[in-house]
Formats: C-alpha cells, structure tokens, sequence
C-alpha cells in the first residue's frame, strides 16, 4: 500500500499469499532447521539456489509437526531436488 | 403597387439606417417595413406554408384526417419516450447492480479482482528457473508506532532467479508483559515488479499472536514470475525490496484483507 496518494497514480495492491498464512511456530519445533537454513546462507553468501536443501528440510519439518498443509514437494518448486533424490539414495 | 413599393424602396436607400427620415414621418417606416417583408427578409405571415414546414405544434389543424394522423403521432411519441425512459432507468439500475455482481463472478471464477488468473501450484511445479537473471531481494521490517513488538529480517538480502522458489525469514518478539495480537500488510517496490512477485506462504494478512516475552520465526516463502525475464520493462531492474509491516490488531477492529473473501 504505497502512500502516495495521487489520484492517477496506480497504487500497489498487496495480494493474498497462494497457500495462505503460515500458523506461528510457537513452540520453536522447526527452530533447528531453520538455523541450518541460515547458516547455509551466511557461508553461501545468501545465494538461494545453493540452499535448496536446505529449505526443503525446513518446509518438511513444519508439514510433519502440522505447521503447514502437507503437500508433495514437487508443487513447492522442489521438483529438480526430488529428481535429485532417487538418485542419490541408490548410491 | 409598384409606385408604393418604389417610395418605400428609396426611403431606405435615401436614409440609410435612419428609419426617420424627417421629411418622411411614420408612413415612410411602415412602407419600408411592408418592402422588406416583401423581400422576404421577414418572417412571413402566419397561414403561408413554404416547402420545408413543420406540423404546428397547437392542433389548428381542423382537418380530420390531419387531426387523427397528429394523434397517432403523439401516441408514438409517447411511446418512444416511455422506452427511453425505461432504457435510462434500466441503465441506471444496471450500473448499481454491476458491483455486487462482479463480486460474485470474482467469487466464483477465483480470480479474486485480478485481471490475471491467479498462479496456480500447477505453475509452480513446471515452472523453469532462468538461471542467467540473478535478482537481489531485500528484506525490510517496520512497525506501527503503537506495536511494542521486535520485528526485524533474519538476513538482509539474499539472491534468487526467477521461477526459482526461496525461503526467507523475519524474527518477532514481544518484550512486553502482555500477549499482543499483530496482523501485517507487505509492500514490493519497484511498483512493476511486485506484480510478478508471488508469495506461496507468508504471515501477513492474518492475525499473529505473540504472548508475552515470546520470539517466534516467521517464514516467507516466495518466488519471481519467470515471466519477469522475458518482460522489457524489467531489464534494468535487479532489486527487488520486500518490505513487511506489522499493526496491532484491536478487538473488534476488522482490517480490510485484499481478495474477495
């Protein structure tokens, strides 16, 4: 919501997230992944793409201690990490 | 005749604009009067119809079949009118009823008021990061003056691709004695390029309870159009700042959530 009130000027509208809010994780359940995610970050000078994993872990974490909706990993954008998968677990 | 038309012809002529000519009182006037009637710059007399006449408006006419015909006239006219009023009032009413009706179809199409359909998890699992376009994303976090919580990102910038999904983190606490109940609203500048960010989860727009002495992460997760690479007006652009506030949320008070939900 820009502040610029000027008539002719569009205004930015915020859109509602895709999957809704994320409930709050009171009880730090997920806290651990999360500092592995950002120490991650830190070393990879804050480059996502080297992080995925990471990421993947977190979001993981939070669908098995019912902080999110369960949803397979591939409609989270994580589809070349799970092509990845399969390979690495037969070696 | 044609003497009197003549006398009268030169007294305009002799006299100019001066309808008085004083050798030549009154009668002099109305004979110029009576020639310029009949030159036809005057309006003619009552009674002489010339080509192009129009049907009086009185009904003079004492012609039956004159007088019928200017009813059945009138009666079309009324009718004409009566559908025209009724086109107008229609249009009126259409006018006031398009709100609420665009809000149903919003309602059922999905598309929320959005002229673009809205970005389905279909997208999301084909979507094809572009690797060549490294955007810079910043992270912002203020709060209303009257929110006593502490509200800052857990990492100042970190680098995506579009059609690249990135996870992000800001960190609240409340170092009060008291649970406080904040809802938060985003920002994305630049203005165009907020359009193709998408937010798959995040915390905003929906209240968040912190109890007292709690510090809770909140997570963003995120990704940029892929779309955005192929659009001219984003070639100069590679930051992008997020920008989160949170508000208090009062008892009763209902903040107006964008959608139509």
């Amino acid at each position: 919501m820009s502040t610029a009130m000027n008539f002719g000027t569009k205004s930015f509208q915020p859109r509602p997230p895709d999957k809704g809010s994320f409930p709050l994780d009171h009880f730090g359940e997920c806290k651990s992944f999360k500092e592995k995610f950002m120490k991650c970050l830190r070393d990879k000078n804050f480059e996502n793409a080297l992080c995925r994993n990471e990421s993947k872990e977190y979001l993981m974490c939070r669908m098995q201690r019912r902080l999110m909706a369960p949803e397979p990993l591939e409609k989270l954008g994580f589809r070349d990490l799970m092509d990845e998968k399969p390979e690495a677990k037969d070696k | 005749m044609g003497g009197f038309w003549c006398r009268g012809w030169r007294s305009v002529a002799l006299c100019g604009r001066c309808w008085r000519p004083p050798a030549w009182p009154g009668r002099s006037v109305e004979s110029a009067e009576r020639g310029l009637r009949r030159l036809g710059t005057w309006k003619r007399p009552s009674g002489a119809r010339g080509p192009a006449a129009q049907p009086p408006r009185r009904p003079a006419s004492s012609n039956p079949f004159q007088r019928a015909q200017e009813d059945e006239w009138r009666r079309r006219n009324k009718t004409v009118l009566t559908y025209v009023a009724a086109a107008a009032v229609g249009m009126l009413g259409a006018s006031y009823a398009a709100v609420p009706l665009y809000r149903l179809y919003c309602q059922t199409t999905g598309l929320g008021g959005s002229a673009v359909a809205g970005h389905s998890s279909d997208q999301i699992e084909n979507m094809v990061p572009v690797k060549d376009r490294i955007i810079k994303v910043t992270f912002n976090a203020d709060v209303h003056a009257s929110l006593q919580w502490n509200f800052r990102p857990q990492q100042t910038e970190i680098y995506v691709v579009p059609g690249e999904t990135a996870l992000a983190f800001y960190k609240a606490k409340n170092p009060t004695d008291k649970p406080i109940i904040g809802i938060s609203t985003y920002n994305v500048v630049p203005f165009e390029a907020g359009q193709y960010f998408n937010k798959i989860q995040c915390f905003c727009f929906e209240e968040q309870r912190l109890n007292p002495q709690e510090e809770v992460d909140m997570p963003v997760f995120f990704y940029i159009d892929p779309e955005f690479a192929e659009d001219p007006r984003m070639v100069n652009v590679d930051l992008i700042t997020l920008s989160y506030t949170f508000f208090e949320a009062k008892e009763g008070h209902k903040l107006p959530v964008p959608g139509y939900n």
